[in-house]
Order: structure tokens, then C-alpha cells, then sequence
């Protein structure tokens, strides 16, 4: 098996890199654009409709089609905003959540994984940075629904990142690394996916990152009821399909931070480790839909009474008794 | 027809709700119940109120049964089969078809001149019918409640005692408008605690602006009518915002549609149409190619 | 100019938000001028009149008859009612008698509207709060009223079904039936939505124990409808101002306990279940045939005087009160619209809350443009 850390960086090499990119972003795309079409059709079959089936056979190109339009839209630029940074956001949203996508092994032979030695960090970190994005758009639109939906996404994301980052230090204990290889391959041994001895955990990381996409119920930040459209209520075309974008690629990256860390990423019996791996991600989008179909939207005060007071201490008794067991057991 | 004498039983049985519909002065129905009752039955109450027919007798019995059941038993003396539901005016066979008809016929010719006529013709054309019984009820009240106001505001707050269909209603002085309602609010034989409806009238050839309240009394089952008049070139009524808050929006449509001012509203602007609109629409000599709303 | 005060406190600044005349949840071109600090509200404004259409003014210059499709334009969401509320009061002007018939068929409809009206309601108040699917849920059941209203007056919308004396067309055949069968099946869905909605916590949280008025505050405001009965103060028109047939029928008067938005949500799952009832009623006692429009002169003048007569719309007292010069147009036609009435304690209410309970409590009063405008 090939891997590039195991050779020196030469022409080849990098180009290998490139090619890795370019094969990890295609199929982000292909993943995101599909999953937005199953969005549509789940809710549809869940509110007694049928969805879209008009572009294509069983509307397969619908989501094709809906890029192809925002893409040739025009891009309106509102005239009072602040240009630059108008500009620049919907690019800072985007890149950390196709970044993140480099620490997740999506099989067992992570061709184009970085086989990074502080993955789950990696992808805390850098998924923080989508957060200025959101900001600075909403703040460079010059429009109060803009602005009040970028200050609830902010206050949001911090207040969720603290339970999430503890819930995901629960299973760095089980595994002794934050490694999200080490992390998989030691489910693997233990014979049991990290769900079962850390379902508290696993309970909080399913809040926290529901919280953290942005995904009903916790979606105040683009609440359209009450502000619209939210942070990107100026933004239109591609920039626009940017911040969709961004949503969606951190809905599969979640995915599969949520498979690699408790559903035992690749590994399972009988099929392929990319098979089992493309399972355990479209169980978890598969549930954001759901909720989405389900929930109404909380109230801000409730949300962050509800990461502050329930969840993070969930989180911390989750993480000492992880540990408790861990010394003693 | 075979109903006509339904809904007077119910009106004496509660004249409060006066609401209720029965054959008005004037009205195309009565004249007709009343032409029907003459030839059809001399068994007939003399009684001004139940001038209908003996189907409003066989009512009466069976008013505390269904009314699908009391109908087969109010055909009978038209000679309908037993049976047979609900036979109204038109449908009825043979026989009851015809007197329907012809009661129909003068009827509407009384319509016409009695439609025709300005309110004091009405009533003065063709022999008078008998007053309304629950028209001189609502007046019976009104009086009352005139005595009330009166007593506390003196005699000149009241210039008319009336009824407005079967509500018993009053117009108060223009000066007088916010302490009459809010008595009447207060009062603990009338404690009218709802202001129901608000609406202004502009009638131009009287030359005054009327704004009316439908009041009621939630507790007592009062239903009042109160009135106030102003003159139309300086329209100007005291508020009632602080009797009941909830006329706010409504005396704003007032001024924006009928253009009375009313003094001590917290907030009066053109509430329906925008701020620079000339003119007050539903005066009757709005026009909007008016030189004065240009 | 610094961002920092001589007290060393960060500066900051109330924000004037306009909330509509194009806002997702204002329900039609309503506009709300807030003041926020942060998200709380200091203070609402609410301007209407973008949907103004003049209806009391076109008014005088038509015939009775010729209203009618003008007022199905004010509520439009419960259009039976709107055309009922003028029909009786002219009809109660006149002396006139129903058919029998007309009355049961005139009470299904009118109460079928109202189980449509507050269908929607409930869809968009959960819209409002996020909830999507009880939204599509409503349109379906919502779908089976329109239609059977198509079937009975040909439109699903503005209906224009009723005339002065009685009704415009019979029920076609097997129509009735059709609305048997409704009740059998809408019961069932009510359950649904009870346990969808009523039973979610989320939902709860966001609409127990805000926007709350008292009685007191509720009557001296004149509200009506829903928005006094949430208060725990039974005022229904069916019941204290008998009008058509309700007399006949057997029915609760659902009333709520603590003013609050949930109370106002709840009272529109009970009254559909109230309203359904009433239906059933009427299909059992309801003449096999007969005339549906009673003995009506062919120009329709009201004898010269003023009449208000008000009935229980879907959102409150809808009333119309005419004045007449005995002409067969009226000289003066105002009417009382409910949300109107009700729409005036929203600053009010909203002083204090935040952004998000905004849309809840506007939700809950449960507005229609058609009508405030007017």
C-alpha cells in the first residue's frame, strides 16, 4: 500500500497530494449534493409528499440543477456593506469544513486521510474558524436579521463547542490518542463500537454537534421565522451556494467524526470498511433529517441554559467517570 | 312562512338578546305574517306580538322539542301529509303552495313603498303596524338607563333616548362621552364592562358625524347602544382610550377614514392610509379628484 | 468616537428593527417596528393598512348581494364566516326566515371553515416556531375541506356561498356523506396532532407562560374569540347570542387557564374537536331536501335604521353593523374585525420578551391581514 508519509516529498508525491484533494473533494460534493436531494426526499416522505422528481429520473438531478442556477445567478453585492469582507466570508465559512475532512478515515486504507497524530484536535480547531466566517458575513451585510443571526450562531458555537470537545475527550480516554485512526482501530480490538461504554458521551455529542450544524432544533442562527434567513440573508448565487455549502460539508464531516469516534468508523464484519463507514454516515444524516422533520426551534435563553446547565455537566461526569474506570478497571 | 312564528316566542323569552330577527316595522315579512295570519286562522292571539299563524302555536307547544320534529305537527293545518319535513314557502303542494303565494304578493308590493320610504315615512305609511314589542323593551331600558346617567351627570348629557334595532340606545353630549361610558362601566346596575363594536357614521345631510358604541355587560347580559354627535367641519370628540383601551386603533380609523380628532387619544395618526393622504374617505362629499385632497 | 464610556462600560446602542412589511411570519403584509436591545424588545410598533382595500367604502355603493364576495376578502382563511356574518345581519335587518335546510347546510359550512381556519393556524404557528411538518400535516386535512367547499360552491378560497335569505346552491349529491366522513377521519388526525405537538417538549417550553393578560386586560382591550377565551373567561356568541340553529346543538366552550400562547394554541385543537361535534349534529338533524334559499324580494332594501349584529367568527367577534336610508345599498357598512381588535394589546405583550418570543406571541393572536386591514 502506497501512503505518502512514507515518502520523501517529491514531484510525485505532491502530486499524489493534489490528486488526494481533488478525489476527496469530488466525492464531498457528490455526497453533499445527494444528500441534500435525500433531505428532500426523506422530509418529503415523512410530510406526506413525495419530493422533488421532476429533474431526472426520481429527481436525481434536482440538486444539480438547483447549483447549476445559483452558480449563474447574479452576485449581488449589497451596496452598503462592507465589500471586502463581504467578499472574503462565504470563503472563510468554506475552507476549514472541507480542511476537517482530511482527518477522517474513511477506510481502512486511508489513502487520502492525513494519518494526523492530533485529529480530533485538528478538527475542533479548525472547525472554530467557520464561525468567523459566519460573523463576518452577517456583520459585513449591514442588516440587522444578519447581524442578530450571526451573534446567535457565535454564541451558539462557543457555548457547544465546550460539551462537544468533552464528550469527544471520553472516547480520546477509551483510546489513549487523538489519533481518529488509533481512535477506530481500537474499537476495532475491543470488540465494541465506543456507543455502548460511552452512551453518555455519545448522548452529549449528538446534541452538542446538532448544535454545532446549526440543525434544527438548535437552528436560531438562520431561524427564518424570525430572522429570515439569518447570517446570509444578503447573500445570493454562489456565495450563497458557499454557506449552503459549508453546511452541508460539516453535516457529512460530522458524520464522520460521529461514526470514527463512536460507531466504530470503518470497522465491521462481513462488508468493506468503506461500505460500513458510508453506513454510519448516512445513519447520522439520515437522524439530522429526521430532526429536522420533527422539531420545532428552542429559544435562544433555553439553548444556552441548556448547553451550560445540562450538557456540559453531563459532559463532565461523562469524562471523570471515563476516567474513574479507565484507572481502576 | 310556516316558521313566522318561531322566532318572536324566542324574542319574548329573552328580549335581552334583542339581536335576534323578527318581522321589523315596515318590513316585507310582517306585513306578510300578518296578511297570512288574518286569512288563514281567526284563532289567532289577539296579542299584537304572536300575530302568526297557528304553526306558531303548534310551535309554542313544541318549542322544547327539535325542530324537526315540531315541523310535521305545524304543516297539519294546511293539510301537508304527516311526515312530510320542513315545507317552506314555495315547495309547499297544492294547496300550500297557493296561500304562500298570494300572502307573497302583497307583501312585496308593501315592500316596495315601505323601502322606498325615508325613515319617518315608514312607519307612516299604511297603518301603523304595532310597535315592535322588543323595539319598546330596547326604549324601555334606554330610559332606564338614562334615569342612571342622568342622576349623575345631569339632564343635559342625554339628547335622545331611542332603540337601534332592538338595543336599547342613548346619545350622550359630546362633553359628557368619556364620563357616560366609563359610569356605565362603573355603574353597578349596568356595569358595561365590553366595549363590543366602534364605528363612525358621517351623515351629511343632518350635518353631524356620529360615533357609535355597541357597549355590554358580560356580567349583567346588557347590551347598550350609546351615540355622540359632532359637527363635521370641526369634528372633534373627547377619547375613550382611557375608559377602554382597546377603542385606541379604532378611533385612529375613525380620524383617518371619517377625520373626527378625537382630544386626549395618546397616539392619533392615520392608522389604515398613509401619512401625507388628504382627506377622510368615507365622508360622504369625499371625492378624490377633489382640489382640497390633490 | 470610542466604544468605551468615561465608566469604563462598553457603549451600547438600542437597534430599530423592522420586522416585515416582508417578514416570513407576519402572516401577510403586516410591519412591526421594534426597538431591541440586544434581543430583548423594548418596544413594538405595529403598522397596518398595506392591505387596505377600502371594503366599507366600496360597500355603499353595492347592492347587499354585491358584498358578499367583497367580504369573503376579509378573513380569507374563513371566508364562510365572513359571508355569514353579513347575511345574517341584513337578514335580521329584513325579518327574513331561513329554510331549514340552508341552516344546517349554512351551519356545516361555517363550521367546517372554522375547523379549516384553525387548521392553519396551528400549521403556521408551529412554522413559526420552527416545527415543518405539522405545517404540510394541516394542508392535507385543510385540502379535504377546500375541496368538498369546491364541490359545494365551486371555489376554494372566496367562496360567495351564501345569499341574503339562504344559500346560493344545494349540496350536491352524496356531499354530505363526503363530510361524514371527514368528521370520522379528522377526529383521528386531531389525536395525531395532539400527540405531535401537544406532547412535545421543545414546543412547550417555547410557548407556556408567554404573552399572558388577564381577563381584565383582555375584555377592557375587547378582544374576542380565542384570544378573551384563553383567559378562562367563557365568552362564546354561539352561546350568549344565540344566532342561525346553535341553540340546537350540543357543545363545550373551551376556556384556557393562564392567558399564555400555549392556552391560545390548545383552545384551537379543542374547538376543532368542539366544531366536529357540532357538524356531526347537524348531518344527523339536517332535512333530507328543501329549498336552501327562503323568500327573498328580488332588490333587497333594508328598512331605514342602523343594525350591528355580531356572530363567533374563527378568530372572534365578526360583526357588521349597517346603516340603512332604505335604499337597497347601505348607507354606512363597518365591520367589527376581530383581529383588528385583537392585534392592539401586541406592543404590549411584546415589551420585554425577546426576539424569538416575538414570533410566538404575534403567532398566537392569530392574525389575518385581510381582516386588520380590511
Amino acid at each position: 500500500m502506497w501512503h505518502w508519509e512514507a515518502n520523501p516529498l517529491n514531484g510525485p508525491a505532491v502530486l499524489g497530494m493534489i490528486i488526494g484533494g481533488v478525489v476527496i473533494l469530488l466525492m464531498t460534493l457528490g455526497v453533499v449534493t445527494y444528500s441534500i436531494l435525500w433531505q428532500r426526499k426523506l422530509i418529503g416522505w415523512i410530510q406526506w409528499r413525495i419530493g422533488p422528481n421532476r429533474v431526472g429520473p426520481l429527481g436525481l438531478f434536482q440538486t444539480i440543477a438547483d447549483v447549476i442556477k445559483l452558480l449563474i445567478k447574479e452576485d449581488v453585492i449589497p451596496e452598503k456593506s462592507d465589500r471586502a469582507m463581504f467578499l472574503l466570508a462565504p470563503i472563510i465559512a468554506f475552507v476549514p469544513s472541507f480542511t476537517v475532512l482530511a482527518v477522517i478515515p474513511f477506510s481502512a486504507h486511508h489513502v487520502f486521510t492525513a494519518n494526523a497524530a492530533i485529529g480530533a484536535l485538528f478538527y475542533i480547531a479548525l472547525s472554530a474558524i467557520t464561525i468567523h466566517g459566519v460573523m463576518l458575513g452577517a456583520w459585513a451585510s449591514n442588516n440587522k436579521y444578519s447581524l442578530i443571526g450571526g451573534m446567535r450562531s457565535a454564541a451558539m458555537m462557543v457555548s457547544y463547542e465546550i460539551p462537544l470537545g468533552l464528550s469527544i475527550v471520553g472516547v480520546v480516554l477509551m483510546a489513549g490518542s487523538i489519533n481518529l485512526n488509533d481512535i477506530v482501530e481500537a474499537q476495532a480490538r475491543s470488540g465494541w463500537w465506543n456507543v455502548v461504554p460511552q452512551i453518555l458521551g455519545f448522548i452529549v455529542f449528538l446534541i452538542a454537534s446538532t448544535a454545532e450544524l446549526n440543525r434544527t432544533p438548535f437552528d436560531l442562527a438562520e431561524a427564518e421565522s424570525e430572522l429570515v434567513a439569518g447570517y446570509h440573508t444578503e447573500y445570493s448565487g454562489f456565495r450563497f451556494a458557499f454557506f449552503m455549502l459549508t453546511e452541508y460539508v460539516y453535516l457529512f464531516a460530522m458524520a464522520g467524526l460521529c461514526a470514527t469516534l463512536y460507531l466504530g468508523g470503518w470497522s465491521g464484519p462481513f462488508l468493506p470498511g468503506w461500505l460500513w463507514f458510508a453506513i454510519k454516515v448516512f445513519l447520522y444524516i439520515s437522524f439530522q433529517f429526521w430532526l429536522q422533520a420533527t422539531m420545532p426551534r428552542m429559544r435562544i435563553d433555553q439553548l444556552m441554559t441548556f448547553s451550560w446547565k445540562v450538557l456540559l455537566p453531563l459532559a463532565l461526569v461523562n469524562l471523570v467517570l471515563t476516567a474513574v474506570i479507565k484507572a481502576f478497571v | 312562512m310556516n316558521e313566522e312564528g318561531r322566532k318572536p316566542e324566542k324574542g319574548l323569552d329573552a328580549p335581552a338578546t334583542a339581536s335576534k330577527p323578527a318581522n321589523d316595522q315596515g318590513s316585507a315579512a310582517e306585513s306578510e305574517a300578518a296578511k297570512s295570519s288574518a286569512e288563514a286562522n281567526p284563532a289567532t292571539d289577539a296579542k299584537p306580538a304572536a300575530e302568526a299563524k297557528p304553526t306558531a302555536q303548534a310551535k309554542t307547544a313544541a318549542e322544547v322539542k327539535p325542530a324537526a320534529e315540531a315541523k310535521p305537527a305545524a304543516g297539519e293545518p294546511t293539510g301537508e301529509p304527516v311526515g312530510e319535513p320542513a315545507k317552506r314557502v314555495a315547495t309547499g303542494p297544492d294547496g300550500a303552495a297557493a296561500k304562500p303565494t298570494a300572502a307573497a304578493k302583497p307583501a312585496a308590493a308593501a315592500a316596495r313603498p315601505a323601502g322606498a320610504a325615508k325613515p319617518a315615512g315608514a312607519a307612516a305609511k299604511k297603518a301603523p303596524p304595532p310597535p315592535d314589542p322588543r323595539a319598546e323593551a330596547a326604549k324601555a331600558k334606554a330610559e332606564q338607563v338614562k334615569a342612571a346617567i342622568v342622576a349623575r351627570l345631569g339632564e343635559a348629557a342625554v339628547e335622545e333616548v331611542g332603540a337601534a334595532h332592538f338595543v336599547p340606545m342613548l346619545v350622550i353630549r359630546k362633553q359628557d362621552w368619556p364620563s357616560a361610558v366609563d359610569l356605565l362601566r362603573t355603574h353597578p346596575d349596568w356595569k358595561t364592562n365590553y366595549l363590543e363594536f366602534m364605528a363612525g357614521t358621517d351623515y351629511k345631510d343632518k350635518g353631524y358625524i356620529e360615533v357609535v358604541i355597541y357597549l355590554q355587560s358580560t356580567e349583567l347580559g346588557h347590551f347598550l347602544c350609546l351615540k355622540t354627535r359632532t359637527d363635521r367641519d370641526k369634528a372633534e370628540i373627547p377619547s375613550l382610550c382611557s375608559v377602554f383601551p382597546g377603542v385606541n386603533w379604532e378611533e385612529r380609523e375613525i380620524y383617518d377614514l371619517l377625520g373626527v380628532t378625537f382630544t386626549g387619544h395618546p397616539d392619533l395618526r392615520r392608522i389604515m392610509l398613509w401619512d401625507d393622504f388628504k382627506g377622510h374617505p368615507l365622508r360622504k362629499d369625499y371625492n378624490e379628484w377633489d382640489e382640497r385632497n390633490a | 468616537m470610542s466604544l468605551i464610556d468615561e465608566k469604563d462600560q462598553v457603549r451600547t446602542e438600542e437597534m430599530l428593527l423592522n420586522v416585515g412589511p416582508q417578514h416570513p411570519s407576519t402572516h401577510g403584509v403586516f410591519r412591526l417596528v421594534v426597538k431591541i436591545s440586544g434581543e430583548t424588545i423594548i418596544d413594538a410598533e405595529p403598522v397596518i393598512g398595506y392591505l387596505h382595500r377600502g371594503t366599507e367604502k366600496l360597500a355603499e355603493d353595492l347592492q347587499y348581494t354585491q358584498i358578499i364576495p367583497y367580504t369573503d376578502r376579509l378573513d380569507y382563511l374563513a371566508a364562510m364566516l365572513n359571508n355569514y356574518a353579513l347575511c345574517h345581519t341584513v337578514e335580521e335587518a329584513l325579518g327574513l326566515e331561513i329554510p331549514e335546510r340552508a341552516e344546517y347546510l349554512r351551519v356545516i359550512v361555517m363550521e367546517l371553515n372554522r375547523i379549516a381556519s384553525h387548521l392553519l393556524f396551528i400549521g403556521t404557528y408551529l412554522l413559526d416556531l420552527g416545527a415543518m411538518s405539522p405545517f404540510l400535516y394541516v394542508f392535507a386535512e385543510r385540502e379535504r375541506i377546500v375541496q368538498m367547499f369546491n364541490e359545494i360552491c365551486g371555489a376554494r378560497l372566496t367562496y360567495n356561498y351564501m345569499r341574503i335569505g339562504g344559500l346560493r346552491w344545494d349540496a350536491p349529491p352524496g356531499w354530505l356523506d363526503q363530510v361524514r366522513a371527514f368528521v370520522g377521519h379528522m377526529r383521528e388526525q386531531l389525536k395525531m396532532y395532539d400527540d405531535l405537538i401537544t406532547g412535545n417538549e421543545i414546543f412547550l417550553n417555547r410557548v407556556r407562560g408567554i404573552g399572558v393578560y388577564d381577563t381584565e386586560t383582555a375584555l377592557a382591550h375587547g378582544m374576542s374569540g380565542i384570544n378573551l377565551r384563553c383567559t378562562g373567561f367563557e365568552w362564546d356568541l354561539r352561546r350568549k347570542k344565540p344566532y342561525s340553529i346553535y341553540d340546537r346543538f350540543d357543545f363545550e366552550i373551551p376556556v384556557g387557564k393562564n392567558g399564555d400562547c400555549f392556552d391560545r394554541y390548545y383552545l384551537h385543537l379543542l374547538e376543532m374537536r368542539e366544531s366536529l361535534k357540532i357538524v356531526e349534529q347537524a348531518l344527523d338533524q339536517i332535512p333530507e331536501s328543501g329549498p336552501v334559499l327562503g323568500k327573498v324580494p328580488k332588490l333587497i332594501r333594508v328598512p331605514a335604521g342602523e343594525y350591528y349584529s355580531g356572530i363567533e367568527g374563527a378568530r372572534g367577534e365578526l360583526g357588521f353593523y349597517i346603516v340603512s336610508d332604505g335604499k337597497d345599498k347601505p348607507y354606512r357598512m363597518k365591520i367589527r374585525k376581530p383581529s383588528f381588535v385583537n392585534l392592539q394589546l401586541l406592543p404590549k405583550l411584546l415589551r420585554g420578551q425577546n426576539m424569538a418570543n416575538l414570533i410566538a406571541i404575534l403567532g398566537a393572536v392569530d392574525i389575518v391581514l385581510g381582516e386588520v386591514d380590511a
